[in-house]
C-alpha cells in the first residue's frame, strides 16, 4: 500500500534513527482531514499542527518507546469520502488512532466507523454540541472547545462587562446559524440579560439595511451575530456607513471576524469581540514556545485548530503511556479523565461524555489585531454532561 | 461462454459486443469478490461494493443520455432520496431490507413524476438546468431540515440482515453484502438491457436522433421521456438505497452537484449508451480516485487530467472504443457499424 508520509515525518524519523525509538514499531496514528476544496486552510493548520508534535515526541524519545507515523488523507469535507479513508486507514493502513476531520458531518460518520471497526477517533475542530452530547459515541474524544463552551465563555465575559444589557440577535437562515443563535441567547439569558430583537437574514445576504430600523428601534447595548465569511464583511461595513456602531458593543460566534475576512471588514471590525478557546496571543511560556516553533516551521501563526491538533498528539501520548497499551479497550479507559498539557493550559478529558474541558478566552479586535479581553475558568464554560450512551 | 461465436446472420448486432463484456465484467467481479472473502479483505470488497452503488446510480443517468439523449445534471436527487427513505425506514421503522426498497420506489415514483413533469417541458440545455436546480434545491431543503439531520446528516443506521427466501445475508458481512449488491447491478443491468432492445427502448432511441418525427410513427415522445425519467429516477434510488446499508449513514453531500457529476463523467469514461460502460467505469473510477487520493492531495488534478485524456482518446468511451474491436471478433470478417 502506498502510504502518504509527509516529508516533514520522513525528515523527522531520520533524524531520531539513531535513537531507540525507531528500532519499535511505530505507532501509526491515521488523519483524514480535507487538504483540498474549500476547508483546505483548516486541514492545512490540522496538518501543521499534528506533523510539529510528531517531530518534537519523535524527537524526544517517541511514544512510550515507539515513533509517531502520521498517515494522511483527503477528505474533501464530505462525509462520504471521509468513511472510505477511515475504513482504509482502519484496514489497510491498520493505523491505531485517527483524527483530521473537519466538519461535525465527517466526524459523526467516521465516529460511527470507529465503532464498527472497534478503534477511537478524535477531532480536533468541529464544534458542534451533538458529538459530545446526544449523538455522543464511546469511541470519540473532542479535544477542542464545542460550541457551547465558546458562547458560555462569551455570555460570563458580556455578564461581567455589561451586566443585564439588551442585546438584539441576527443570524443568517440555516441550520447551523440558527442553533448557534439559541445557544448564545440560552446562555446569556441565563446570565441575566435581555432579548430586544431577532433576525435571519439569508445566507449571502447583499443589503442588511432593510434591517436596520428593526435593529434601531429596539435600541440594544449589544449585537450579537453568527453571520460569517463575507456575510459579516457587508453586516458590518453598513452598519458603520449607517453609523449604528456608535454605542453598540458587537459580539459574535468565533467564525464571525476571522483573520480571514478581518482585512475585508477594516475598522468596521474593531470592539468585535468573541470567545475562543486559544489565540496566539495566550501569554504563558508553553504557548510561547510553541508559536515560535510554529511560526519557524511553517512561516504562520497557527490558529485555534492548529493549536488544539498540536495538543491532540500529546493527550495521545499521555493515555498510551498511561494505559501501557494501543488496544482500544485501555486507551480509552486511559483516556477517560485524564489531564494533559497543551499551549492553552492544563485540559482535562471529561469521562461522561468525551469532551475536554479547557480554559476560554474571550477577545476583541483592537488595532486590527485580537487581544484577550479576559478568560474563563473551564469548569464555568463545560456546561452540564448531556451524553447518555455511555 | 455464454457469447454465440457463430457470425450474425444479418446485421451485425452492436450488443452482441456489449452483452460480451458484460458477461467479462460480471465474471471477472465474481472471481475477484471470491478472491477477497478468501483473503479475508474487508475495504476491498466494501470499496467495490460502493463502486458497484454508484454504478447504479451511472446506469441511470445512461437510460437519460444515452437513450434519450437527455442530460441530467441533477441525479444525485433520486440517489439522495433513495438514500434518505432507507436510512429513515431502517432507523426509525424497522430494519427490514424489502421494506426499504418497497418505500423507496413508492416515493420515488411519486416524486419522480412530479419531478418529471417540471423537467420534461423543457428540452437540451434547459433540461440539464432544470434538472440541476431542482436538485440543488431539495440539497439545500434537506441540509437545512433538521429531522433529516441537516447538515449532519443521519447516523445510526443498523447493520441489517437480509432475508432472500434461500438465504441470509448480513449487510455487515463485506462479501455477502458485495455479493448481493453485485446480483442486484447484474439484474438491473440484464432489465434495462432487455427493456432498451424492446420497442419501449427503440422509442426512446427514436427521440434521441429526432423527437419531432416521433410521433408520425404513432408514439408519443412526452409519455416515453416521463417514463424514462421515473424509470431511471427509480435506477438511482434503489442504487441510493444500498448506500446507508453499506455506510450506516446519509449525509446531504449525497445529493451535491459532486455527485451528479461524478455520474456523468462516469458514464462518458465508461461509454455512453452502453449500459455496462458506466458499471465499467464506475469501478476504473472508484479505485482510481482511492489509489490517486492516497498517493497525493491534488487527486483532482490527476483525475482531470485522466477524464481530459479518455475523452480525447476514446471520445465513445471505454467500451465503445473496444465494442468495434470485439464485434469484428464475434462476427467474424463483417465490418464494425
Amino acid at each position: 500500500m502506498t502510504r502518504m508520509t509527509t516529508a516533514a515525518v520522513t525528515a523527522a524519523l531520520l533524524l531520531t534513527a539513531s535513537t531507540a525509538a525507531l528500532a519499535a514499531e511505530p505507532i501509526r496514528v491515521g488523519v483524514v482531514t480535507p487538504l483540498s476544496g474549500t476547508y483546505t486552510p483548516i486541514g492545512q493548520q490540522v496538518r501543521w499542527g499534528l506533523e510539529l508534535a510528531a517531530k518534537e515526541i519523535n524527537a524526544a524519545g517517541g511514544v512510550a518507546g515507539r515513533p509517531l507515523e502520521l498517515m494522511f488523507e483527503d477528505e474533501e469535507a464530505n462525509p462520504a469520502v471521509a468513511v472510505q479513508k477511515a475504513e482504509k486507514l482502519f484496514q489497510v493502513g491498520k493505523v491505531d488512532f485517527l483524527t483530521g476531520t473537519v466538519n461535525s458531518g465527517s466526524t459523526l460518520a467516521v465516529g460511527q466507523v470507529a465503532e464498527r471497526n472497534d478503534r477511537l477517533i478524535a477531532t480536533t475542530v468541529s464544534f458542534a454540541d451533538s458529538i459530545t452530547a446526544d449523538k455522543c459515541s464511546p469511541n470519540v474524544f473532542r479535544v477542542n472547545a464545542r460550541a457551547g463552551q465558546q458562547s458560555a465563555a462569551l455570555a460570563e465575559w458580556l455578564s461581567k462587562e455589561k451586566p443585564k444589557s439588551k442585546v438584539f440577535y441576527l443570524g443568517p437562515d440555516y441550520e447551523m446559524g440558527r442553533s448557534t443563535v439559541a445557544a448564545f441567547k440560552k446562555a446569556a439569558t441565563d446570565k441575566g440579560s435581555a432579548e430586544v430583537g431577532e433576525v435571519f437574514a439569508p445566507l449571502d445576504n447583499k443589503d442588511y439595511s432593510q434591517y436596520f430600523g428593526q435593529l434601531r428601534a429596539s435600541r440594544p447595548a449589544v449585537l450579537y451575530t453568527s453571520v460569517a465569511g463575507n456575510d459579516t464583511v457587508r453586516l458590518l461595513s453598513q452598519m458603520e456607513e449607517y453609523g449604528l456602531l456608535k454605542n453598540l458593543l458587537v459580539v459574535g460566534a468565533s467564525g464571525t471576524v476571522t483573520s480571514q475576512n478581518i482585512g475585508a471588514i477594516g475598522k468596521a471590525a474593531e470592539g468585535f469581540v468573541t470567545g475562543v478557546g486559544y489565540s496566539p496571543e495566550i501569554d504563558t511560556p508553553a504557548n510561547k514556545a510553541f508559536v515560535k516553533a510554529f511560526t519557524a516551521a511553517y512561516g504562520k501563526d497557527p490558529d485555534l485548530y492548529g493549536a488544539d491538533s498540536y495538543g491532540l498528539l500529546y493527550f495521545y501520548k499521555a493515555a498510551v503511556e498511561k494505559a501501557g497499551a494501543t488496544d482500544t479497550a485501555s486507551v480509552r479507559k486511559a483516556m477517560e479523565g485524564i489531564q494533559w498539557a497543551t499551549p492553552q493550559g492544563t485540559k482535562t478529558m471529561r469521562a461522561g461524555d468525551h469532551q475536554a474541558v479547557q480554559d476560554m478566552y474571550a477577545v476583541r479586535v483592537t488595532g486590527g489585531k485580537f487581544t484577550i479581553v479576559g478568560s474563563v475558568p473551564g469548569e464555568a464554560a463545560i456546561g452540564p454532561d448531556a451524553c447518555t450512551k455511555f | 461462454m455464454l457469447i454465440d461465436r457463430a457470425p450474425a446472420p444479418t446485421l451485425p448486432r452492436a450488443r452482441d459486443a456489449v452483452h460480451a463484456i458484460a458477461v467479462l465484467f460480471f465474471t471477472a467481479a465474481l472471481a475477484l469478490g471470491a478472491l477477497g472473502w478468501w483473503a479475508g479483505d474487508s475495504f476491498y470488497l466494501r470499496l467495490a461494493t460502493e463502486a458497484l452503488i454508484f454504478a447504479g446510480l451511472a446506469m441511470s443517468v445512461d437510460i437519460l443520455l444515452g437513450y434519450t439523449g437527455l442530460l441530467s445534471l441533477g441525479q444525485a436527487l433520486w440517489f439522495g432520496v433513495g438514500a434518505y427513505t432507507s436510512a429513515v425506514i431502517l432507523r426509525d421503522v424497522a430494519a427490514s431490507f424489502w421494506l426499504a426498497m418497497g418505500a423507496t420506489l413508492v416515493v420515488t415514483t411519486l416524486a419522480g413524476t412530479v419531478g418529471g413533469l417540471i423537467a420534461n417541458r423543457v428540452k437540451g440545455v434547459y433540461f440539464a438546468l432544470i434538472t440541476f436546480g431542482l436538485a440543488q434545491v431539495v440539497a439545500k431543503v434537506v441540509y437545512n431540515t433538521r429531522e433529516l439531520g441537516a447538515s449532519d446528516g443521519l447516523i445510526g443506521v443498523p447493520e441489517i440482515t437480509i432475508p432472500l427466501g434461500f438465504a441470509t445475508v448480513d449487510a455487515a458481512n463485506p462479501a455477502g453484502f458485495f455479493l448481493l449488491v453485485l446480483a442486484l447491478v447484474a439484474l438491473l443491468y440484464a432489465g434495462l438491457a432487455y427493456l432498451m432492445d424492446a420497442p419501449f427502448g427503440r422509442t426512446l432511441i427514436a427521440i434521441r436522433a429526432n423527437e419531432k418525427r416521433v410521433p408520425f410513427l404513432g408514439f408519443n415522445p412526452l409519455v416515453h421521456r416521463m417514463l424514462a425519467y421515473v424509470l431511471a429516477a427509480n435506477v438511482a434510488a434503489l442504487a441510493g438505497a444500498l448506500y446507508p446499508m453499506l455506510r450506516g449513514f446519509v449525509s446531504p453531500e449525497l445529493l451535491f452537484f459532486q455527485t451528479s457529476g461524478n455520474a456523468v463523467i462516469t458514464v462518458i469514461v465508461g461509454g455512453v449508451g452502453t449500459l455496462i460502460g458506466p458499471v465499467v467505469g464506475s469501478v476504473l473510477l472508484t479505485a482510481l480516485r482511492s489509489v490517486v487520493g492516497t498517493w497525493t492531495e491534488h487527486h483532482l488534478i490527476v483525475i482531470g487530467v485522466l477524464f481530459m485524456l479518455s475523452v480525447v482518446v476514446m471520445p465513445k468511451g471505454l467500451v465503445g472504443a473496444v465494442r468495434p474491436w470485439l464485434q469484428r471478433r464475434l462476427s467474424g470478417s463483417e465490418s464494425p457499424r
